[in-house]
């Protein structure tokens, strides 16, 4: 509500002064993003009119990441500031109002089809949050601020290349927003960069075709791939439930290893953002061996194999199938 | 007629089923512990509406701590040689869409552990180490064992004698390591045990250590040379060294406290300033804060993130921003309090209690009480005797009737 009346606010203030406000047009926008995909999706959309800050880097988990004083420093001296929404960034809240930003806080999920995570039961939230009106260190905020509602959705909408154009198209409209001089770029930016995004939907498409429909359940670390599931057909089970703030415990993964052995699962993988640990226990228990890792929350650094968006999609679907293929 | 009636209680229950959560109540309840400076005591008092609940008699003056959870509080009696948890009575539990508060009388939890000279308590994660300096022995109890009122503590033994530290660190125990050559000064490092007791790497040197704090996912020792940081290893916890800065003057941290909200920590620097730390970042991991006058107690504000609070001798309670690194007001509270004299002498302590700041003024017998969000006095409470130490618990949650 407060966001929508925010991005209101700054859509009025632009339409009240025809003149491009100085600021926009003299230096660049200052965007912060709270993980390393929006950043990527923003720095496509904004080109070079923007400065991206990105909180959680490179193989970071922005499930558990903790914010830090210069962080709230950051987020106080943007001018938007891009978020994924559905509780994926569990820090958001605290770090928002330890900030006191007047930006526009931007949920990027907004306006697409949200889904539940319908996940086996197990994945209970360990009872952190209860905490007496303090944040759990830095991990929970507490009952002071309204209870903290550890969330059923599933926050991983970038992982259907569909609702990566949503993204994009919510980006457009936040950074036209705030400099309306640029607003003929971004949005020619985001024309172009989503026809790259339908090419990479193809190619996905066409990889998973390739895949015979009795191997497409696979593993990895955590429920994060719900969206590409329902978008592309591949069955993904986890021992962990779509948040990693809570760990498997030893009858979720029992449980999982029963599955595995019922849907014989076709491959196993390891997550760029989760210790490889579990799933190298699960692989050597069902016989499955580990076909590689998938990156699922975070893009790798720009030396590694998933240095944008369009290059970590095609990368998991080259593994998925490889493995698959290769076993 | 029967039949009719026992359908519309039926029906009645329906509707309050679908509705509960609309008619669950909300309820904030929050209490301070408070110990004597000179008498064997800890009075508890609601913060919300100023009432003594109960006075517990305790073997000696204390200083008290609470759990992370706050279902547990511990009074830590060092000239007594014991040390006596209480249970708080408040509780949360988290049910997912809603979290349930459930408020009980505080008691004594029935659990005292003996022993020469108990010095520093460390919560983590559930599992309490409590220091013995007098033996150089650590005593390790579970929350759970605590509030069932069972004494079932394990015990880790250093080389000797000293003002040590431990930490239940998950599967292991960290430990201070003593000062072999001058047995009377501070510890020397941290050695790492497994769960059998066995020592794990070698020690990590942190020369005169002394305060320790967590923060997120962050623990940290204290030392003369910087801070040992300590996160969740591969399979053991991963210690490094964070030298102080080049740009700090000559200095060191012997009390460290830990960011709510934020991670960061706060520890002292010389008498008359803090030193913010963020032990994540290479460069500009401290920064350093001048305070008008030496520095009496430091807290975090486990609510609103971006503040801690000092007090100072002169009186004032100052409030830091630790996103800005500068002090944003300042408030008279209590006349002066100098540092001069014995360390352990009756001064100020700060706990904050939802929306409000409560500072102990030992000399008038009073809590002065501040509005966390105006920076204002709003009120005091008065509490016989020399209040001293002070630890706060509570929060709001949903009670529901009938369970
Ligand atoms: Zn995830």
């Amino acid at each position: 509500m407060s966001r929508t009346l925010k991005l209101a606010a700054v859509i009025g203030a632009m339409t009240s002064l025809p003149i491009t406000p100085s600021v926009a047009a003299a230096e660049n926008l200052k965007v912060v993003a709270s993980f390393s995909i929006i950043a990527d999706f923003a720095k496509n959309v904004g080109g070079d009119r923007v400065d991206i800050i990105t909180l959680v880097g490179p193989n970071g988990d922005a499930h558990v990441y903790e914010p830090k004083p210069a962080d709230a420093a950051t987020v106080g001296s943007a001018d938007v500031v891009l978020v994924n929404g559905l509780q994926f960034e569990g820090f958001l809240q605290r770090l928002v109002e330890a900030s006191a930003t007047k930006a526009p806080v931007v949920e990027l999920t907004k306006g697409g089809e949200v889904l539940r995570n319908t996940g086996e039961e197990g994945h209970h939230d360990q009872d952190k949050a209860a905490e007496g009106g303090e944040g759990h260190a830095a991990a929970e905020e507490g009952h002071e601020e309204g209870h903290h509602h550890h969330g059923e959705s599933d926050p991983h909408a970038w992982q259907s290349v569909h609702n990566a154009e949503l993204y994009v198209k919510n980006i457009a409209d936040a950074f036209c927003a705030a400099d309306a001089a640029g607003c003929d770029t971004y949005r020619a930016n985001a024309e172009s960069y989503g026809q790259q995004l339908d090419a990479l939907e193809a190619e996905i498409k066409a990889a998973v075709a390739e895949i015979p429909e009795d191997k497409r359940t696979i593993i990895t670390s955590h429920d994060a791939y719900g969206y590409f599931e329902h978008e592309y057909g591949i069955k993904f089970l986890a021992p962990e439930g779509v948040s990693t703030e809570s760990e498997a415990s030893a009858s979720d993964v029992a449980a999982l290893i029963k599955q595995i052995r019922q849907d014989k699962a076709s491959a196993i993988f390891v997550e760029n953002v989760t210790n490889p640990r579990l799933i190298e226990q699960i692989a050597s228990e069902t016989g499955l061996k580990v076909g590689g890792e998938l990156y699922s929350d975070a893009l790798s650094d720009k030396n590694g194999p998933a240095a944008t968006y369009l290059e970590m999609m095609r990368h998991n679907i080259t593994t998925i199938k490889g493995a698959i293929l290769g076993s | 007629m029967r039949t009719n009636w026992a359908s519309a209680t039926a029906i009645a229950l329906l509707l309050s089923l679908s509705t509960s959560a609309a008619h669950a109540e909300e309820v904030t309840a929050w209490r301070l512990f408070i110990s004597d400076h000179a008498d064997p005591k800890v009075t508890v008092i609601d913060a919300v509406d100023g009432g003594k609940l109960d006075t517990f008699q305790i073997k000696g003056p204390a200083s008290l701590h609470r759990s992370e959870s706050g279902r547990t509080v511990f009074a830590v009696q060092g000239s007594a040689g014991v040390v006596t948890g209480i249970a708080s009575g408040i509780s949360f539990e988290d049910h997912g869409e809603h979290g349930d508060i459930d408020v009980e009388a505080p008691k004594l939890a029935g659990v005292e552990i003996a022993g020469e000279k108990p010095s520093h308590f460390v919560d983590h994660d559930g599992d309490f180490a409590v220091f013995f300096d007098g033996e150089g022995v650590a005593r390790i109890i579970s929350e759970k064992a605590v509030l069932e009122g069972k004494s079932d503590f394990r015990e880790l033994k250093t080389d000797a004698p000293q003002h040590g530290v431990a930490v239940a660190y998950g599967s292991h125990v960290l430990l201070s390591e003593p000062n072999r050559e001058k047995p009377d000064e501070l510890p020397v490092g941290i050695r790492v045990a497994d769960k059998a007791g066995a020592q794990v790497g070698g020690i990590h040197a942190c020369p005169d250590l002394h305060g320790e704090a967590s923060s997120g996912n962050i623990l940290a020792f204290a030392c003369a040379t910087g801070l040992l940081v300590v996160t969740h290893g591969d399979g053991s916890p991963a210690i490094r060294h964070l030298p102080y800065s080049d740009s700090l003057p000559d200095g060191k941290t012997t009390t460290l406290i830990g960011g709510r909200g934020l991670q960061y920590f706060l520890g002292n620097y010389g008498a008359d300033k803090v030193v913010l730390i963020d032990p994540t970042i290479e460069s500009d991991a401290f920064r350093l804060i001048s305070l008008p006058t030496r520095r009496v107690h430091f807290a975090v504000d486990p609510v609103r993130a971006k503040f801690a609070y000092v007090f100072t001798e002169d009186g004032q309670l100052h409030q830091l921003d630790v996103v800005k690194g500068e002090i944003a007001s300042s408030l008279k509270l209590t006349g002066p309090y100098s540092m001069d004299g014995h360390w352990n002498d009756p001064r100020p302590r700060i706990a904050v209690a939802g929306d409000r700041i409560v500072v102990t003024d030992p000399l008038q017998g009073v809590l002065h009480l501040v509005d966390a969000t105006s920076f204002q006095k709003t009120g005091d409470i008065a509490v016989e005797g020399k209040p001293f130490n002070i630890v706060s618990v509570g929060g709001s949650g949903q009670t529901h009737e009938g369970e």
